[in-house]
């Protein structure tokens, strides 16, 4: 089996690990440090963004962006490719609230830190506001509804530059205008001497054996002489070619920083066996879950010409529990989110210039029995439940949301928990009687998820978190975390700049644990 | 797929998505290399979960009606398929809504629908944007 040493392994390469990679890269020209980012997915040829639905769910994400719940319930989307899940969100970078972090209660993270740190990569990240001329029909009307009933609502800062509202930033943007960590933070890294590897899966790690890779931390802990990751780089059908060739590896490095997303990241350290130890690894896993709700406009209205992705309100957020935001979606999406079949569903996709959308996030409690765990075969599998409390904030968004379709001058609105297939506009008086809790049942409504967190969330000790404040993996010596698997509870909005803030945390502490230690090339 | 499984799920996809009926051969060769080409990068066990959820879904109506979900009269059919759809049985909504998604993937997920359901996307959204406001 072919080998590599390292001094630092990045494992993953979206909003964590692309920023981690870039933090972190100074230490090639400082120390000699020798670092790799190792990606699972493929990174596309600029001619491979093609925007065809399809084509690019099944380049960029896991399942084709389908990946389900152990109990079929939900649909997780989280990509696989450089620049991970920042290839494939809308680039709405918002900081996280106040609020939030008092809700997180780890003690060490505070919310002017994290304040700080985004910041930072709002700036580096190129994040604003969209010149109201940019803004579509879809998102003015959301804002109008929600001005008429009083409702807060805020225009999303997000992260482009050059921005030419292809409207298909969900399936990687095609004229290379989002500025996620595959446009910046990744090859800012690769200009300083960080080597990316992409097609790669680290399969597991296990803690080298004294005298390996050697040196960090104290004898007798797990990783005290570094560890060992095992790797399999695949021979890919699309992008550039790995920068290693197809194969089975042993990496021995000093040091490893796990940033593989909230469902990777646990089901790697579980394969390696460190579940024993942390209790807690794989549990709270929290998702934000979705709905994606449609309406009707009498003309057509521009929706899915302009960046999709515009406002959003958080009036809700802390009464009912749940976000909205605006959002544009693809046929086939749009097609297997609506709750129904036959004629009418069809005449409704048939009218995709007609339609309106509101994305609803729940705000979910983080349980312990939510949890990433593995199959036979190693794989992840998400254990998650939607409880009657998550339930009941998706019954109520939908009647906000039919307020706020039927206040934006909808004809008519799709309310998946009522047994009517459209609301009519003359109807809109009757909505509690026609949109039943009763109704939403799993399965009949399609629930998805984009926002994945926890599984190795962040705390005081083992005995219910898996990482100390600074994403040191409790137990272990050299082993970090650096990804949105972090969050001890729900982000309660969308997460990349949080995750990069942690993730520059996270690069703070290793850069202050290696100063004391000689790079391997210099052993 | 076999044969068999195809048959039944163009007479699924003519209750569930009906414009489908009206897809020339070619056509629906596409509809259907699109949900092959998805069934082939699922584990096998979900490939033999789908199966035979479409083997109850076809056969289960036998219980009541003494024929096969296809044999029946159209509104019958689209009876049955909404009780699987909202019924009590959890496991029946949820496959029913993967046998759903998977016909709305063989239609919609052809590029060649976008303009049939007013889909016109462009890399230049903002120009048209523009010229529209």
């Amino acid at each position: 089996m072919p080998e590599r040493e390292l001094d630092l392994l990045i494992v993953g390469s979206g909003a964590g690990g692309g920023a981690a990679a870039k933090e972190l890269a100074p230490l090639c020209r400082e120390r000699g440090a020798r670092i790799a980012v190792a990606e699972w997915g493929p990174k596309l040829r600029e001619e491979e963004f093609t925007g065809r639905e399809f084509e690019m769910a099944n380049k960029l994400y896991f399942d084709g962006g389908g990946v389900l719940t152990r109990d079929k319930s939900m649909t997780l989307a989280f990509a696989r490719a450089y620049g991970g899940s920042t290839v494939v969100y809308t680039g709405t970078s918002l900081v996280i609230r106040k609020e939030t972090v008092r809700r997180w209660d780890v003690p060490g993270i505070e919310w002017e830190d994290l304040d700080l740190r985004s910041r930072k990569y709002l700036s580096e990240n190129n994040v604003h506001l969209l010149p109201a001329e940019d803004v579509n029909d879809n998102n003015r009307l959301f804002r109008e509804g929600c001005t008429k009933l009083g409702y807060h609502v805020e225009q999303f800062p997000v992260n482009v530059k050059g921005c030419r509202g292809a409207g298909m930033c969900n399936l990687g943007c095609p004229n290379s205008a989002k500025q996620g960590t595959h446009r910046v933070q990744l090859p800012a890294a690769e200009a300083l001497g960080v080597e990316t590897v992409t097609h790669c899966r680290v399969d597991r790690l296990e803690p080298a054996p004294a005298g390996g890779a050697g040196g960090a931390g104290s004898a007798g802990v797990p990783g005290a002489a570094g560890w060992l990751a095992y790797a399999t780089v695949a021979d890919g059908k699309v992008g550039h070619p790995s920068a290693w060739p197809p194969g089975e590896y042993r990496i021995k490095a000093r040091r490893v920083v796990v940033a593989a997303g909230a469902v990777n990241s646990p089901a790697l350290l579980l394969r390696s066996g460190l579940g024993a130890r942390l209790p807690a690894l794989g549990r709270y896993f929290t998702a934000h879950p979705a709905l994606i709700l449609v309406a009707q406009h009498a003309q057509p209205i521009t929706n899915y010409h302009g960046h999709p992705k515009s406002y959003y309100s958080d009036e809700f957020a802390e009464s009912q529990k749940f976000l909205l935001e605006t959002c544009m979606y693809f046929p086939f999406v749009t097609a297997k989110n609506l709750a129904g079949f036959g004629a009418e569903h069809a005449e409704l996709v048939a009218h995709m210039d007609t339609l309106q959308m509101i994305l609803v996030l729940a705000i979910d409690p983080a349980r312990a029995g939510n949890r990433v765990l593995l199959d036979r075969a190693g794989n992840a599998i998400v254990d998650y439940r939607l409880h009657d409390d998550v339930l009941d904030s998706l019954y109520e968004s939908m009647k906000v949301c039919a307020r706020i379709f039927f206040a934006a001058g909808a004809r008519r609105v799709h309310a998946p928990a009522s047994r009517k297939f459209l609301i009519e506009h003359g109807e809109q008086d009757r909505l509690d009687e026609l949109v039943q809790r009763g109704e939403l049942k799993t399965g009949k409504v399609s629930i998805t998820s984009a926002h994945l967190m926890g599984g190795c969330r962040m705390g005081a000790g083992p005995a219910d978190a898996v990482t100390d404040p600074w994403g040191r993996v409790h137990g272990c010596s050299g082993l970090y975390v650096a990804d949105a698997s972090l969050f001890p509870r729900a982000a309660e909005i969308n997460p990349y700049i949080t995750i990069m803030a942690l993730a520059d945390r996270v690069a703070e502490r290793v850069r202050g644990d290696i100063a004391g230690a000689a790079p391997a090339a210099n052993r | 797929m076999s044969e068999s499984q195809r048959a039944f799920l163009r007479a699924l996809a003519a209750r569930i998505v009906p414009p489908a009926r009206s897809l020339s051969p070619a056509e629906e060769g596409r509809f259907f290399a699109l949900i092959e080409e998805f069934l082939a990068g699922r584990p096998a066990v979900v490939r033999r979960q789908i199966g035979l959820f479409l083997a109850v879904l076809r056969w289960l109506p036998a219980l009541r009606y003494f024929r096969p979900l296809d044999a029946l009269p159209p509104e019958r059919q689209d009876a049955v398929l909404r009780a699987f759809q909202q019924g009590p049985i959890g496991i029946f909504r949820k496959g029913f809504w993967g046998v759903k998604t998977l016909l709305y993937l063989g239609y919609y997920g052809r590029t060649e629908v976008y303009d049939q359901v007013n889909y016109r996307p462009t890399t230049a959204g903002n120009e048209r944007l523009h010229a529209r406001t």
